[in-house]
């Protein structure tokens, strides 16, 4: 039953990205246009876009390296589940945040820019870095803090009893558990910056700075291009896509489940070892509060009096509601999703495992603006998307946070497998009590990729800028509809509360998380 | 558990406010339907306002189908083509009067427009125009103490400078025109100059304006009436447009009656009531642009503004330059 449900989801999904392509192709004259496969100009913007992705994933890395080694080997830190909540807010910024957050610290008038000396200039490539490692660093922690939360007690006793030096700790323990990480790590990283647009452009300095996102907005929008824009999207599918299958083979990241409660039995770090530590945590504190930070001086030139709360307390709702039913129906979708691969993983099929959870997770590859606008050019004169456009924001976001959520549920669900499916079976367990077993073995991890999925929801602007409808505005929609008419500080209270709503959202689930 | 319950008691409380909030569900029965642009029938908007005065008018009942941007509107025409449910569009601007004309889908208005500007010189029998802007360079004065006087002197010189990119906004577009038309074969080294002090180049709009308001750039390419915001909304007297001698290029919004429209007569009013004293008043404190007709009581802040000689091109002229012209900027700008 479960089997087949899941199946369905899969083709259902799959079905979702057919048709959005086919409503591309389908207009009027579409096809493939392989002549700008010979253009310089797409040559230089597919160049830039895999340098800076790479870049950024690199980037993002090495500085998520030496912190989560000290969020490790120091689970006494101070503050540590603050930090860790804090990383899962930074990875879901609104870039509209973000871009004024770095723009009012490190801008030509920004608060940190007179001690950074006369040459400094945000625009261009460290612009963008900066913003790419200051969304992704966070997440890249976590992940890399549970790697090595999994170095088992016994490869530390050995290496107590062997006296291993620092040096041969690194290589011999800490990087055999890092490696299988990395590389997943990277993809997705790379991936995420890959697909990055906005961003790119305010802070890349000039049009230098093309992703091949701005491309396909260009093509899709002011040229309405279909074949320029197909040609593009598949380009983008397949580069993507590609790398991305490869990290799916190399394994899965796994980052929310950060278990504190367990405490490793790692050496003893020296005096110089912690201090070293301590400012690396501290270091990584200041990164990440600065730029909200300093969008507190703008907060306190707005009126808060005389702003107008009941124009953002409906949006705020159905930012809320949004947010609740695609991250309800996301996590459904990839449980059910997630049963056909748990089955072929029993089964040793490799192959069949690795297609499904390419299908899977396909969305998060597909450009997002691609499937918005191929559904919208087929669903228009079907069906009265002035109606029901709403039901097609929360179908869409919903597909677009699947793949998040198969990928955060899937290690527990195989840990799972790998540990009870036997028992189960012998036992002749019905499918009830199977779930009853499984519940509070899942439930941490559930809970954790809820908020998560939720807090990706709830910043959608893309797909609510294509299906949205004017009766229902989002508080994200609403922070750019002020922005967009001179109402800037309107715009950084709307988007103060935004954060304070996402930040109580993750506080919610973390909590019942830890509870639980 | 305690989470659990303030949960639960938000989602009751989202519930009701989510029920008891204006319906958002279109009704079937609307007389006149206008497709036009978000930000125009937002609460601040001119929208609304204009919706009442024209209902009370007319006995009738209009509604706004609104899409995210003047592009869209164009985009959304072409795919549904016949089938489309909008009796008027309103807010396409006029460098892309000939795209839309082009789709077959629209009817001349058959007005007398002869109370319109004189130097908006218009002669369409499609388009309607119900407000309009110069594209300009906004300064602080606090900041900017002499501001360049020319867009020769502009980029000749070495003020930082915000801009949109012309492939993603009409911001941007305009002043691709606004340099082809004053530099023309010369375009290139233009651009090349201006890119030695550019700071960077936005998607959108608002991302350079908020950019330059945080004080990253002595100029941000916007419109000449943006300082009136300032000046009315905020209070604000620093914030000037730079007046160019070589002249300013012009963004006019223009509406339509569609051809497939069921009731062309009303539609017609509609534009005709656009154009009108009563609701040329409501536009540019609204929507921040410049009235059409003569006459017009406005703020004070609207006298200050600049009052620029008008260049630029038709839009036949556009349509058939803007793909070359994009490129030539592409390549320019980003060496």
């Amino acid at each position: 039953m479960a089997g087949l449900a899941g199946a369905t989801v899969l083709a259902l999904s799959l079905l979702l990205t057919a048709l959005s392509f086919y409503g591309l192709i389908g207009f009027e004259h579409g096809g493939f246009d392989s002549s700008l496969l010979g253009d310089p100009y797409f040559h230089s913007v597919l160049r830039f876009s895999l340098k800076q992705a790479g870049l950024s994933a690199l980037l993002s890395l090495l500085l998520a390296w030496p912190v989560a080694r000290a969020l490790y080997y120091h689970p006494g830190l101070p503050l540590k589940q603050g930090f860790l909540q804090l990383c899962l807010l930074c990875f879901t910024m609104p870039t509209l945040v973000l871009i004024t957050g770095l723009v009012a610290l490190l801008g030509r008038s920004g608060l940190v820019t007179p001690l950074l000396g006369e040459g400094w200039n945000l625009y261009g490539l460290n612009g963008i870095l900066i913003a790419h490692v200051y969304l992704n660093l966070p997440f890249a922690v976590r992940a890399l803090l549970l790697a090595l939360q999994h170095i088992p007690d016994s490869s530390w006793r050995l290496a107590a009893q062997l006296k291993l030096g620092p040096w041969q700790r690194l290589c011999l323990i800490e990087w055999p558990a890092l490696r299988n990480s990395l590389l997943p790590l990277f993809g997705f990283i790379f991936v995420l910056c890959f697909n990055s647009f906005a961003v790119v452009l305010a802070l890349g300095g000039g049009p230098r700075a093309t992703t091949l996102e701005v491309a396909i907005y260009q093509a899709l929008k002011y040229d309405f291009n279909l074949p320029e824009a197909l040609t593009l999207a598949w380009t983008q599918l397949l580069i993507a896509g590609g790398l991305f299958l490869l990290l799916a083979r190399l394994g899965s990241t796994h980052w929310l489940g950060v278990d504190s409660a367990r405490k490793p039995r790692t050496p003893r770090p020296s005096a110089t070892q912690q201090q070293l530590h301590g400012l690396v945590y501290g270091a990584a504190w200041l990164f990440l509060l600065l730029p909200i930070a300093a969008l507190l001086p703008g907060l306190l030139d707005a009126d808060l009096i005389r702003f107008d709360w009941p124009a953002v307390l409906r949006p705020a709702l159905i930012t809320l509601f949004l947010g609740l039913g695609a991250s309800v129906t996301a996590l459904s979708a990839a449980y059910l999703m997630l049963t056909p691969i748990r089955r072929a993983r029993l089964a040793n099929q490799r192959r069949l495992t690795l297609a499904l959870e390419w299908l899977a997770t396909h969305t998060l590859v597909a450009p997002a603006l691609v499937l918005s606008v191929g559904l919208y050019i087929l669903l228009l004169p079907l069906v009265d998307l002035d109606r029901y456009g709403m039901l097609l924001v929360l179908l869409l976001n919903t597909a677009v946070v699947i793949p998040f959520a198969v990928q955060q549920l899937r290690p527990r669900l195989l840990q799972f497998d790998s540990q009870y499916d036997r028992l189960g079976r012998s036992l002749k367990l019905g499918v009830r009590q199977r779930l009853a077993i499984e519940w509070p073995f899942v439930r941490r991890a559930c809970l954790a990729t809820f908020g998560l999925v939720m807090l990706l929801a709830m910043g959608d602007v893309a797909i609510f800028s294509i299906f949205g409808n004017a009766d229902w505005t989002t508080l994200p929609w609403l922070i750019y509809g002020y922005a967009g008419t001179y109402r800037l500080q309107e715009a950084s209270v709307a988007s103060a509360l935004l954060l304070g709503l996402c930040a109580l959202v993750l506080r919610i689930f973390e909590r019942e998380r830890q509870n639980a | 558990m305690k989470a659990s319950l303030l949960f639960c008691s938000t989602l009751a409380l989202s519930t009701l406010a989510l029920t008891s909030a204006p319906s958002g569900v279109l009704a079937d029965t609307a007389d006149l339907r206008v497709y036009t642009y978000d930000s125009f029938v937002s609460e601040w908007g001119p929208g609304p306002q204009l919706e009442q005065a024209f209902e009370q008018q007319c006995g009738c009942d209009l509604e706004y189908i609104a899409v995210e941007d003047g592009v869209s509107i164009l985009n959304r025409l072409r795919i549904e083509g016949a089938g489309n449910k909008a009796d008027v569009i309103l807010g396409i601007d006029d460098a892309l009067i000939e795209e839309t004309r082009a789709t077959g889908l629209l009817q001349p208005h058959g007005l007398d427009l002869g109370g319109l500007k004189a130097e908006l010189a218009w002669h369409d029998a499609d388009f309607v125009p119900f407000d309009y802007g110069y594209f300009a360079f906004v300064y602080d004065s606090t900041r900017v103490t002499e501001p360049a006087t020319s867009l020769r002197a502009l980029i000749e010189s070495d003020a930082s400078v915000i801009y949109q990119d012309p492939r993603t906004s009409t911001p941007g577009q305009g002043l691709m025109l606004w340099v082809k038309s004053v530099y023309g074969d010369a375009a290139p080294d233009a651009w090349k100059q201006l890119a030695g002090h550019t700071v960077t180049v936005t998607k959108g709009w608002w991302e350079a304006y908020s950019l330059f308001l945080e004080g990253d750039a002595d100029y941000v390419l916007s419109y000449s009436t943006s300082p009136a915001y300032h000046q009315v909304a905020e209070n604000k007297q620093q914030y000037k447009a730079a007046a160019f001698s070589e002249g300013h290029v012009a963004q006019i919004e223009v509406g339509a009656v569609t051809k497939t429209s069921a009731n062309p007569e009303l539609a017609r009013r509609f534009l005709q009531f656009l154009v009108s004293p009563e609701a040329q008043a409501i536009i540019p404190v609204t929507n921040w642009m410049l009235p059409v007709i003569d006459g017009v009581e406005l703020p004070n802040a609207f006298d200050s503004l600049i009052q620029p000689q008008r260049i630029g091109f038709t839009p036949q002229q556009v349509q058939d330059g803007r793909r070359a012209w994009l490129r030539e900027w592409r390549s320019a700008a980003s060496q």
